[in-house]
């Protein structure tokens, strides 16, 4: 036994890619604004309003991506998602909370949430862990709806002030460069919770919860007989994804000015961030992130170049990857790098 | 007495079927127990009751003294309980070493990672596939899976071993391998309940043998007592096995 762990304690430590990664990202969105303002001019005032709905597309994707790995393929993205919006409007509303406390404790109503679908769902599987995520959010919705409309605002929602209102004194600035600090701070909220996601799923995949969440995913029986607690570790991954999906609704309630029931618990927010990873590459913290970029692009590429039915071509592309890229814009990369550098090593 | 495992009355229903009806066993500390017995006897259900995959109808479990009847499973691998399924079931998107890796990380709560990696790649090594352990675990073959079996439930330091069929599906060959494989892990100290159906197996590996029929213990003993025993004999053996 001595002889043979001898040899595979030489096993070269790994390069930490995903550490440096996350250094380079928050590097890249630090200088983003400044270097669209300066390519751009007054058209980087959208640019910042396309990159900071990456930025949210990622951060939907990543989270969703992490709840996932225990095999959950959960449909309550955007039960969370309003549930952290609500929360947050509803907290700016009637106590006049600042933001730097009502969006963490809209990420914590996520979680509060996500921990009693947790424990309802733990010992469903497939479609039935499917259709009751899916009707979480409506369940959610509904509740709003039916509140007095002095609290939540019923069916026509609640206005939330916006977080950032520079002023426009005439001579000091032009108008489009107020627009664009507005844009500019907004920006980095979402990358700075984009960053505390990243991190989050960078741990998680570093950790021995990487090979749990695996093994729970590929075999729960064996999995739990090997010493694995699944029930303990699929709440926990509720618990991860759910809060910064929370604080990401919250953030958005902000930027968006209003909460409606039917835009806070949007099918289309459950849609995409399922989406999005099967694009990108599932259960990495990669894939997620170049789906969201990905996606984020093709749609705004098409929406330029077809401005009406764009999201017919955006659908077409979509169907095309998902049929032949199974694993994804990260798997394809990776079996190709992998095939060239065995051929090569072959030679 | 130095009892392991001790199973006491132990029932399972479904539905209208009693699949295990008042089994009782113990297992000594360092034996090798085999439980016998024709398709349907109810042994992979005794061996699921055992491990927590089934909830009993009835009945106790205790491994070492501790009364695990209501334990997760989990829990009860925590305890000392480690099983090798018939049916292989590897994590497929794992290597070997990963998949080691799991029972290693937390089959003992409280192990550090690199505490972990050395007992996964000590397990690796006593089933033989220390050369493997870099490859995938979708591409091995039946033996080379049985044996990864046994190195992911060894890697959770199990007190008792509980092996479902191991040598079904093996060449003679590989069996020999197997059984020599078993000896081993006895040897380093683990106790081993397995269930089997080829006989000269058993008469070379068990100290104990349990028989069973139609979820009902038939008689327990050493290879030599049950083979003579008429019950068994009608039951099981058929009368050529015998000789």
């Amino acid at each position: 036994m001595s002889a043979s762990t001898r040899t595979r304690r030489t096993r070269p430590a790994q390069f930490p890619w995903d550490l440096v990664g996350l250094v380079l990202l928050a590097v890249a969105v630090a200088f983003a604004p400044d270097l669209l303002k300066a390519l751009f001019g007054r058209a980087s005032v959208s640019y910042l309003s396309i990159a900071t709905n990456a930025l949210s597309l990622s951060i939907l994707a990543l989270s969703w991506d992490v709840l996932a790995r225990t095999g959950q393929l959960s449909l309550a993205h955007a039960a969370f998602y309003g549930a952290g919006a609500y929360t947050t409007a509803l907290l700016a509303r009637h106590a006049d909370v600042p933001l730097w406390i009502g969006i963490p404790l809209g990420g914590l109503a996520a979680v509060v949430f996500a921990l009693l679908l947790g424990a309802a769902t733990l010992r469903l599987r497939g479609i039935y862990f499917a259709i009751a995520t899916l009707s979480a959010a409506e369940v959610l919705k509904a509740v709003v709806h039916h509140l007095p409309t002095g609290i939540a605002g019923g069916n026509a929602g609640m206005n939330v002030p916006t977080l950032f209102r520079p002023e426009f004194i005439a001579g000091q600035m032009e108008r489009w460069e107020v627009a664009f600090l507005r844009n500019e701070a907004y920006f980095y909220v979402y990358a700075t919770l984009l960053c505390m996601t990243v991190l989050a799923s960078i741990l998680v995949q570093r950790s021995r919860l990487k090979h749990a969440f695996t093994a729970i995913r590929t075999n729960e029986e064996v999995a739990g007989v090997m010493g694995v607690r699944p029930a303990r570790l699929k709440l926990l991954a509720f618990v991860l994804s759910s809060v910064f999906v929370g604080m990401l609704g919250g953030v958005e309630a902000h930027r968006v000015g209003s909460v409606l029931p039917e835009q806070s618990f949007s099918v289309s927010t459950t849609v995409l961030a399922l989406v999005t990873p099967i694009f990108g590459g599932l259960y990495t913290t990669l894939g997620p992130i170049v789906g969201a970029l990905g996606l984020s692009s093709v749609q705004e590429g098409l929406r330029r170049v077809f401005s009406d039915g764009y999201l017919i071509g955006y659908g077409v592309v979509l169907v095309l990857s998902i049929l032949f890229m199974p694993r994804g814009v990260v798997g394809l990369v990776g079996g190709l790098l992998r095939r060239r550098g065995k051929r090569e090593a072959g030679r | 007495m130095s009892d392991i495992l001790r199973v006491t009355g132990l029932v399972k229903h479904f539905g209208g079927l009693a699949a295990v009806d008042g089994v009782s066993f113990a297992v000594e500390a360092n034996q090798i127990f085999a439980i016998i017995g024709p398709n349907g006897a109810g042994k992979t259900t005794t061996l699921d009751l055992v491990s927590g995959l089934l909830t009993p109808t009835a009945g106790r479990i205790e491994v070492l003294g501790s009364d695990v009847s209501a334990a997760t499973p989990a829990q009860r691998c925590h305890a000392g309980l480690g099983r090798a399924f018939q049916v292989v079931q590897p994590f497929p998107e794992m290597t070997l070493r990963e998949n080691v890796l799991v029972g290693a990380l937390f089959g003992t709560p409280g192990r550090t990672r690199a505490d972990a990696e050395r007992r996964a790649d000590a397990a690796l090594e006593l089933s033989g596939l220390a050369a493997l352990a870099d490859v995938d675990a979708e591409d091995l073959t039946l033996m080379q899976e049985k044996r990864l079996e046994i190195a992911r439930a060894l890697a959770t330091e199990p007190s008792v071993l509980l092996l479902d069929e191991v040598m079904a599906g093996l060449r003679p060959a590989e069996a020999r391998d197997a059984v020599a494989l078993v000896k081993r892990v006895r040897d380093s100290g683990v106790t081993i309940v397995f269930i089997e159906h080829v006989m000269p197996v058993v008469r070379d590996l068990a100290d104990r043998v349990l028989v069973m029929d139609h979820g009902k213990v038939v008689v327990e003993g050493s290879y030599a007592e049950v083979t003579q025993d008429a019950r068994v004999i009608e039951a099981y053996l058929g009368k050529e096995e015998v000789a």
